[in-house]
């Protein structure tokens, strides 16, 4: 069959491969040999299945209807055939559309032949077992059941008698996949029907029912197949006739959808829908920088495995104001948009390799000087296109670790055309128009089932994530938005076309959709309203000169649309800290403020600025005081001690930026009598020091005779004595002990003493209440013998006393190696 | 972009321009839901919080209208995460209900079984459930009424209070409007009016007005509406005989009416007027007073300066949720962070007003504030600096050095009545020879203070000192100078009660004036900037000018 395909490519014309390749792009990664190879290729499973993966719902079930269709002899079919399966149902598809379908498939070579002699590609079994959802035809199954098929009759008569129960397995298996897997004991339970034989049902509600898959497994409607993990779990399948029987009201293939399911969206006000967005975009923007801001204040430890880690999350989290999800979404975008980094901490290379932190990159400035739309376009940019799928954040991986922001968990290389594919959904629709999420699931469902399946939290993800990122806005797309992902699309098309980048750039740097954006956002203010009880308002997004200025003298309360910030001691303080004088706030105040200045603030200003430096602070190496200001004048003027630096504090103080030991030093030499003195103000008077070694002991102090026998008082002498008997008696004790449970096989033949024995003995002595020596394995695997006497026997212990010790040990019994009675 | 007067912040705050054209008919959309937080001179400060959302749900707004109030006044782009919020947090409210089963009485009832599920499995209203009756409905002890609503709340699943009040027992109360023993006639203030009809609508609440503005006469009015036996808690003796005063006179009620329940009487009248001290006095560690709420079957229960209720009857209060409540003040700020207590057990703000509002109809007189700083001498700062940290805000309060400065403010206003207001005995004694004026204070007897009280209105005396006891309540209309010296640290709703005393709109309209006086450079001008906060906040600006300029040639008039 290979070659034939193989055979069918070579006669095509050249066009037609090429139309191929283009539909199959990754036949050509890397470039097959010949056509042989291409051919072979073309037939792999994971081609094959790439290129199933991009079909339509109604494409893939003509795809089951023409493998439904194949002559089991020689596995070819025909349009006729596909057609008139596909048009049995109720409701039928235009032959047309059939048709169209048909030559998709054939286009893709997924069915290539003649018309009469269609043929199917390879491979395609492998891909999925049950072609439209329906089992192997009877015959191949099971004999019987194949018999019971053959009679239409008996077959419907059957099935009219399946109890209700039944019925909805049938049912649930037609609608397909047509295995089941059944839980064990299912088929071993008396079927439904033998209800005498059987006791009441206790859960389910008094009447006896019994298992309704055994039933049909007995009257053949259902097959047992081999399959399901382990022994336990049986499988069933549903035989194919059955299927196509139970699928009367729906046609073979079941309901065929031709068209695309609609998506009909509530119309919304679009300046209100672009207004909601361009509101949030704001938001994103703002909360952006305060993340990044706090990271780089306090940046985040890189950990081990990856990521930053939950408690830093929470943090950045909690100062931004945001809750975790949006923090972990924000910090995500940034650093696909190149906004933060990974820094190696210097020095830090220990044990585990060098730690990593996560700091704003030197992108973040450039990003933080752009205006509101360009910041925010670059983020969406970056969040359109980043292989990451933050829901997955907070989730645990297979190994029940959590996954963490930034982490090689949350990579989905899926993520980025999930999201064109919800957001193209949203663009195709009318502007402002606001699908459910059910909605747009469905539809996407219908495009590409292979693909979608299971990717439908990532899909909702997509809609939350845009609409927190105000690219979406009331749940419509906005205006900004729809233009920004056309702009996308393009770049990515042009990039694709134009792989030498022959054209030249001829966007200019402000793209459209940040005109657009730009058009929405309030502009920038570069005043500020000033009120009584100290408050600053700006109304409106400030001026990048005017934010610098109020963050150095005021500090912010709240922020959003306007920002609102106070004038405290403190943050006057502050500005003067950092250069301003009290004349430049004035001025600051006068020349930002729309509203006169209220007496508090001028005043506020001149009472700060007035106790402003009232304290000096500085370092000085040591300090040179005196009494008697005229000596200390005299110093000041004398030449031979200007190396010091000296400088006047006060009258009777003056600094240097040298020690007291230099200081010392030039002092004396000049012929000056100075004395040190310590933190508290005493006089530290010195002499030279002689070395000397380390202190030693004087022998004297030892006794007297070192050979004299120490002599030892009454109490601890019977101690000693009491010590040693003890030894003594526990020697005696394992002394005693028979050969047998002391387990030293060194002493003659190892004594045959079965567990069963010791038993005996042990049940005897609890009867006789007698002694008996117990050899025993320890917890660490040594062999111990004791005497004991034993209380009692069951549960796998043995209890007994030690009468030395008066204590009652248990003995696990396995662990027992030989009991002997105490002769 | 419109240009509306808003802008709405991303911590629910909303910013009200008020120089804006569209800024009153804003004000009145937003009114509904969302709190007012300051009122300065240029920008107004709401505050969007569930409580406010709640509220404004159980008067009859949806979600819907409050969105669109939002987007039809915002000046920018509301964000839309915010819009979400508001509407999911309204759809929190009513969900449960509290009705009353004509089998089983007060029941909670769900619209939404899944929360009713999850309320009952809550640990914080074990015991206060009785037996579930159906899946919808739970058994609610009616004694239980007040904490269940309360934890609710803090749940975040506020139950609708269908359940109704108690009439209580009725008795006629009519408002003497036509004037009333030969007196003039008067009406409600278009603002009292509204605040009743606020009240009376939503059944229980707190209606907050400046000092000065008539709080008593609203009192009055919901007692006429309510038309029942009353139960009035006041602070304190001195204002529980003005409240009887002004109840004779504005009301049909007459003196025998009219019952006084404080330490030295204990009268229990159709209108009963009861100190909030009587109540909470204990004998033997037992409450030996709260009789009182059942001796009689109160149609309404007013609690006058309702930010001072003590915490016992924050337990009372809980246990008489049938009956109508009205909580009555000038500055909810609690120092001890109860404002919700207050809101989930009397009631929600049913009716604010900004203080400049009322000044700017000329319900209470323009009052200019000043702070005066006064340098201490070398010898009072070195003091200051080596006092215990405890002595600090004493010492620096009651420096010596204010004296004369006070002298001069009093003698800058020989024709004013004035109050000279501390917190220290001492100090108060000094001023009162150094003034020679005569002292008000804790242990003066009630005739005592009467009698000064009289003598002040009538004008006799120019000049009172008093401590603390006259932080409320004490009606003294002629007082138009207030001078502070010293306070209880850094109250702020001291200050505005404070301020309050000379509010009352002077018979010739002229301003009143309101001093502080701190030392400069001490913790007094820490803790007097925040007493100031709450005045900042309602458009009260402070001129700041330093004792030099009041003790040298006078000053050029500021006005």
């Amino acid at each position: 069959m290979s070659t034939s395909l193989a055979d069918h490519l070579r006669a095509l014309p050249d066009e037609s491969l090429a139309a191929l390749l283009q539909l199959r792009p990754d036949l050509v990664v890397p470039v097959p040999a010949d056509v042989a190879a291409l051919a072979i290729r073309a037939q792999s499973r994971v081609s094959v299945s790439r290129a199933l993966d991009g079909l339509d719902q109604f494409t893939l079930q003509i795809m089951d209807a023409a493998r439904l269709t194949r002559d089991p002899a020689d596995g070819t079919t025909s349009v006729d055939g596909v057609l008139a399966v596909a048009t049995a149902g109720p409701h039928p598809p235009a032959p047309t559309s059939v048709r169209a379908a048909l030559d998709r498939l054939r286009a893709r070579f997924l069915v290539y032949g003649p018309e009469h002699r269609l043929q199917l590609v390879g491979g395609i079994d492998e891909i999925s077992p049950y072609p439209a959802g329906l089992g192997r035809p009877a015959a191949e199954l099971d004999a019987r059941t194949a018999a019971l098929c053959a009679d239409p009759a008996k077959l419907r008569r059957t099935l009219l008698a399946a109890p209700p129960s039944a019925r909805a397995i049938l049912d649930r298996l037609a609608a397909g996949p047509p295995v089941g897997s059944v839980p064990p004991g299912a088929l071993q339970a008396p079927a439904t029907g033998t209800d005498d034989d059987i006791p009441p049902d206790e859960t389910n509600g008094g009447a006896p029912t019994g298992s309704p898959v055994r039933w049909l497994v007995d009257h053949r409607l259902l097959v047992r197949v081999a399959g399901g993990k382990g022994g336990t779990t049986g499988m069933v399948e549903l035989p194919r006739e059955i299927g196509l029987l139970l699928r009367r009201d729906t046609g073979p293939l079941g309901p065929l959808r031709t068209s695309p399911p609609p998506v009909a969206g509530t119309p919304r006000e679009p300046k209100a829908v672009d207004s909601a967005g361009a509101g949030q975009t704001m938001e994103v923007v703002r909360h952006t920088e305060a993340l990044l801001e706090q990271l780089a204040a306090e940046p985040a430890p890189v950990l081990r495995s990856g990521g930053i880690g939950v408690r830093d999350l929470r943090r950045l989290a909690r100062v931004a104001g945001l809750d975790e999800s949006t923090a972990a979404l924000l910090l995500e975008v940034a650093y696909a948009a190149g906004l933060t980094g990974e820094v190696e901490l210097p020095g830090s290379a220990g044990r585990y390799g060098a730690d990593q932190q996560v700091l704003p990159t030197a992108g973040y400035e450039l990003w933080r000087a752009g205006s509101l739309a360009q910041r925010w376009e670059q983020l969406a940019r970056a969040w359109l296109t980043m292989t990451r799928q933050v829901g997955l954040v907070g989730q645990r991986d297979d190994r029940d670790r959590p996954i963490t922001v930034l982490s090689a968990e949350a990579e989905r290389a899926g993520a980025p055309a999930a999201r064109r594919a919800v957001l193209g959904v949203l663009a195709d629709l009318e502007p402002a128009a606001v699908p459910t999420p059910e909605e747009v699931l469905a539809l996407l469902d219908w495009r590409a089932p292979r693909r979608s399946r299971g990717r439908e939290a990532a899909h909702r993800e997509v809609l939350a994530e845009a609409a927190t990122l105000g690219v979406t806005g009331l749940g419509a797309l906005t205006s900004y938005g729809r233009l920004l992902l056309a702009e996308a699309t393009a770049t990515e098309e042009r990039d694709t076309d134009d792989p030498l980048g022959v054209r030249t750039e001829t966007e200019d740097a402000a793209s459209t959709a940040v005109r657009a954006l730009d058009a929405l956002l309030p502009a920038p203010v570069d005043h500020f309203l000033v009120q009584a009880d100290l408050t600053v308002v700006v109304p409106g997004p400030p001026e990048p000169a005017l934010a610098a200025e109020l963050e150095m003298v005021a500090e912010p309360e709240s922020a959003g649309g306007a920002s609102v910030y106070r004038v405290t001691s403190g943050s006057v303080r502050r500005a003067l800290d950092a250069g301003y004088s009290a004349d430049d706030l004035h001025d600051l105040f006068r020349r930002r403020s729309r509203t006169p200045i209220p007496q508090g603030l001028t005043y506020l200003i001149d009472d700060v600025a007035r106790r402003h430096g009232g304290l000096r602070v500085g370092s000085a190496g040591a300090y040179l005081r005196s009494d008697d200001e005229a000596l200390l004048a005299e110093l000041l003027a004398d030449r031979r001690v200007g190396e010091l630096a000296l400088r006047r504090l006060a009258p009777t103080v003056l600094v240097t930026p040298y020690q007291t030991g230099r200081m010392l030093a030039v002092l004396r030499e000049a012929g000056y009598a100075p004395v040190a003195e310590d933190a508290t103000g005493s006089a530290v008077l010195t002499r030279p020091r002689a070395r000397r070694a380390a202190a030693r002991v004087s022998v004297a102090t030892r006794a007297l005779d070192p050979l004299a026998t120490p002599r030892l008082p009454l109490p601890r002498l019977l101690g000693v004595v009491e010590q040693i008997r003890r030894g003594d008696a526990t020697a005696r004790a394992a002394r005693r002990a028979p050969a047998a449970v002391r387990g030293t096989p060194s002493t003659g033949p190892a004594p045959v003493h079965t567990h069963s024995d010791a038993l005996a003995v042990l049940q005897q002595a609890v009867r006789d209440k007698a002694l008996v020596w117990v050899g025993y394995v320890d917890a660490h695997g040594a062999t111990a013998s004791r005497l004991v006497r034993p209380v009692s026997l069951g549960a796998g212990y043995l209890r007994a006393e030690d009468e030395r010790t008066e204590m009652l040990h248990t003995f696990a019994l396995h662990r027992i190696t030989a009991a002997v009675l105490e002769t | 972009m419109s240009g509306g007067p808003l802008i709405v912040q991303s911590d629910k705050t909303l910013l009200l321009e008020i120089d804006h054209p569209d800024a009153q008919a804003c004000r009145m959309a937003i009114a509904p839901f969302a709190e007012l937080e300051r009122s300065p001179e240029h920008v107004h400060t709401y505050r969007l919080t569930p409580l406010g959302l709640w509220n404004a749900r159980a008067a009859g707004h949806d979600a819907e209208g409050v969105v669109d109030a939002l987007i039809k006044y915002s000046r920018y782009p509301v964000p839309h995460a915010l819009l979400v919020d508001v509407a999911e947090t309204m759809d929190r409210y009513g969900r449960l209900q509290l009705a009353n089963d004509p089998v089983h009485g007060l029941v909670l009832r769900a619209l939404d079984r899944v929360v009713l599920v999850e309320v009952a499995k809550s640990k914080k209203l074990a015991g206060m459930l009785g037996a579930k009756l159906d899946d919808d409905t739970i058994a609610v002890h009616p004694s239980e009424r007040g904490r269940l609503k309360q934890a609710l709340l803090k749940l975040g699943w506020p139950a609708e209070d269908l359940a109704g009040y108690v009439d209580g027992e009725a008795h006629p109360i009519e408002l003497a409007e036509a004037g009333k023993d030969g007196r003039k006639p008067w009406t409600l203030r278009s603002y009292q009016r509204e605040a009743v009809e606020a009240f009376w609508a939503g059944g229980s609440g707190v209606v907050v007005l400046p000092c000065g503005a008539g709080k008593t006469l609203v009192g009055a009015a919901a007692m006429a509406e309510a038309k029942a036996t009353t139960l009035i808690l006041v602070t304190n003796t001195v204002a529980g005989r003005q409240w009887k005063r002004e109840l004779i006179a504005r009301t049909s009620l007459t003196e025998e009416e009219i019952g006084e329940y404080s330490g030295e009487r204990k009268e229990i009248r159709p209108v009963t007027i009861a100190t909030y001290q009587v109540l909470t006095s204990r004998r033997g560690g037992a409450f030996t007073h709260l009789d009182l709420f059942g001796a009689r079957d109160w149609g309404l229960v007013v609690y006058d300066e309702v930010h001072l209720l003590p915490a016992p009857i924050f337990r009372f209060t809980a246990d008489l949720q049938a009956r109508r409540r009205l909580g009555l003040t000038a500055t909810l700020v609690r120092e001890d962070g109860r404002e919700g207590d207050v809101f989930s057990l009397i009631g929600p703000k049913r009716y604010d007003a900004p203080w400049k509002d009322i000044e700017s109809q000329g319900w209470i007189a323009p009052a200019q504030c000043t702070e005066v700083r006064v340098t201490l001498t070398d010898a009072e700062r070195m003091a200051y600096a080596t006092a215990e940290a405890e002595e600090r805000y004493r010492m620096a309060a009651t420096a010596r050095t204010k004296l004369p400065v006070i002298r001069a403010l009093v003698q800058r206003h020989p024709d004013e009545q004035t109050l000279v207001i501390g917190a220290y005995i001492d100090q108060l004694h000094q001023l009162g020879e150094y003034l020679d004026a005569p002292i008000v204070q804790g242990s003066t007897t009630n005739k005592e203070r009467e009698r000064l009280f009289d003598a002040f209105r009538s004008g006799e005396i120019r000049t009172l000192v008093i401590s603390k006891v006259g932080n409320f309540s004490i009606d003294l209309p002629e007082a138009a100078v207030a001078i502070q010296v010293s306070g209880t640290f850094g109250s702020r709703q001291e200050e505005a009660q404070r301020l309050g005393r000379v509010l009352r709109p002077k018979s010739d309209g002229r301003q009143a004036h309101f001093y502080t006086v701190v030392s400069r450079d001490t913790i007094d001008t820490e803790y007097a900037a925040h007493r100031q906060r709450f005045l900042a906040e309602q458009g009260y600006a402070y001129t700041i000018v330093d004792a030099d300029d009041v003790l040298g040639p006078p000053l050029p008039t500021v006005d």
